[in-house]
């Protein structure tokens, strides 16, 4: 049985902590002149998915999508808040990190499925799969450092796709494939949507959205302003934009001084 | 199963039941982690592997770099300071090999766990693994390489007839004992570089500064005259390379003092990253 649960969950980011703190600022902060200003990106976010649902996120940007998918993922701690997550999480965010750019393809292939949580055993029976549906051929032989950037996603996308999550976590992972690309992603993703018991999916394709999840969450300043049916929310959401462009444009970042 | 739970000074949740008792401390928390971390062994021990593979990836002579690196060190040094120091060839180099290859594990252990977090961002950011697996991970680095040069100090040891025996053997809680030091440092150092990316240069000017007062080109007893023993007795550092140097120059047990005070400092470091750990666990991701 798979999960997510959160209560109430603030995140704050330090924008200091963002720039690196030196000891400097540590100093004066600590001396009581305080330079540090947070920005709530999350605001008690509170929802439940249980077995089965798939479940969209769209916001403009900067509204916390991709935070709250970190959230579920466990990579981001909240500063309060409970969280709870049951089942084996599989996350596919931005993907040009995480890649070690001087090992070859199969090597990398090799250590995400490791990091993804894939046993050896499991992963040389089907790297020969991943390779095969990466589609990159022999690129795989050389380091990634000269791959492009589609290339770097195949690559992330075959190993991810590999696992078999009950919990899969997408953010907008479709903008950079070629067009061949998309459709076979299109079509892996549809079986991995299927196979995985919760599908936690952030997009900005409004069009897309009804063919996957039939719940929608609307994210604006890092709180949720509507919960409900795709089409519903999606409507909102539009007609919202269109009758104030500015109603959801600006940055989630509501600075307030700590 | 549960992968990932978190709670934190929540008040009305409706948690299913037998999940309260799950709010534990901070640094019990942080030790099952380490305990997760430990487990994911085949995670690690990969990536340190590949790092030290990568990090001769792209050089001709590869690996040798070690070997060369040591052998111009100890070639330079064993023939100025041996005469400078009139010292006996045939025991200054074993000691100086010695303690060159244990320096350079020291040192590296604490320039490249500085760094261990920092390096590992792109993981950290994207997958939720417990983050101690990225110092377990520089842990292998920085040994495996520190095996690799200490076979340099195996091939001195044949040329210059090292005396072996049974008090060789004390090298082994001497290792450990290092090794656990350097892990608590490694862990200590990850933490603050993530924060304050002043720390990796200022450990290793202070590493610099301490190759100098360590007895390592020179020999402890040159020190211990009335007014600067406690340069030499006082030096953790001295006494973590003396632990492993002296069994396996000498085929004896280093003097007791520098087991208690080896015992000490790791007693110290560890008591540090359990307190770095506790504190700034939950931090990391945002501070990278």
């Amino acid at each position: 049985m798979a999960r997510i649960l959160l209560q109430n969950v603030d995140l704050e980011f330090r924008v200091d902590a963002l720039k690196h703190d030196t000891f400097r600022s540590a100093f004066v902060r600590f001396v009581g002149r305080r330079t540090s200003r947070t920005i709530k990106t999350l605001q008690s976010i509170s929802l439940r998915i249980e077995s089965g649902e798939r479940v969209g996120l769209i916001g403009h940007n900067g509204a916390g999508k991709t935070t709250l998918l970190k959230v579920f993922a466990g990579i981001y701690p909240p500063q309060r808040g409970v969280v709870l997550t049951e089942g084996h999480v599989c996350p596919l965010f931005e993907v040009v990190t995480g890649f070690e750019w001087d090992a070859s393809g199969w090597e990398n292939i090799r250590t995400r499925a490791l990091l993804l949580g894939m046993s050896p055993r499991e992963i040389d029976r089907r790297i020969e799969s991943i390779g095969e549906f990466s589609n990159l051929g022999e690129f795989l032989d050389i380091p990634v450092r000269h791959y492009s950037q589609g290339m770097h996603l195949r690559l992330a996308f075959a190993t991810s796709a590999a696992v078999d999550p009950e919990i899969l976590l997408l953010d907008e992972v479709m903008a950079a494939g070629d067009v061949s690309f998309m459709e076979s992603a299109r079509r892996r993703m549809n079986t991995l949507m299927e196979r995985a018991s919760i599908v936690v999916f952030a997009t900005h394709s409004l069009d897309m959205l009804p063919r996957f999840c039939e719940r929608t969450i609307l994210l604006r300043h890092g709180s949720i302003v509507a919960d409900g049916p795709t089409e519903d929310v999606v409507k909102l959401y539009t007609e919202a934009a269109s009758e104030a462009p500015g109603a959801f444009a600006e940055n989630a970042a509501a600075p307030a001084q700590p | 199963m549960i992968e990932n739970v978190v709670r934190e000074g929540a008040g009305n949740v409706d948690l299913p039941a037998g999940l309260q008792d799950v709010s534990v401390g901070q640094v019990r928390r942080a030790f099952k982690d380490v305990v997760r971390s430990a487990r994911l062994w085949h995670i690690w021990v990969r990536l340190g592997l590949q790092d030290v593979r990568h990090k001769f990836r792209r050089s001709t002579v590869g690996p040798a770099w070690i070997f060369l690196n040591l052998g111009v060190l100890i070639a330079a040094i064993g023939v100025i300071y041996g005469r400078l120091l009139g010292q006996d060839l045939h025991e200054y180099i074993p000691y100086l090999t010695a303690g060159l290859v244990i320096w350079q594990y020291l040192t590296s252990s604490i320039s490249e766990g500085a760094h261990a977090f920092v390096n590992s961002e792109g993981y950290i950011k994207q997958i939720s693994l417990p983050i101690y697996v990225y110092i377990f991970r520089c842990l292998v680095n920085v040994g495996v390489t520190g095996a690799i040069s200490f076979s340099v100090f195996v091939i001195v040891a044949l040329a210059y007839q090292v005396p072996i025996g049974m008090g060789t053997l004390w090298v082994v809680p001497g290792l450990l004992a290092l090794i656990a030091c350097t892990l608590c440092l490694i862990c200590i150092l990850a933490h603050l570089h993530a924060r304050f990316r002043d720390i990796a240069p200022m450990a290793a000017v202070a590493m610099q500064m301490a190759f100098y007062v360590t007895p390592i080109i020179f020999r402890a007893e040159a020190l211990r005259g009335p007014n600067l023993w406690w340069v030499v007795d006082l030096n953790p550092l001295y006494h973590l390379v003396e632990i492993v140097r002296r069994p396996l120059v000498a085929a004896q047990p280093a003097a007791p003092v520098s087991y208690v005070a080896a015992a000490a400092s790791l007693a110290v470091l560890a008591a540090m990253a359990a307190g770095i750990i506790a504190y700034y666990r939950r931090r990391i991701v945002f501070a990278l």
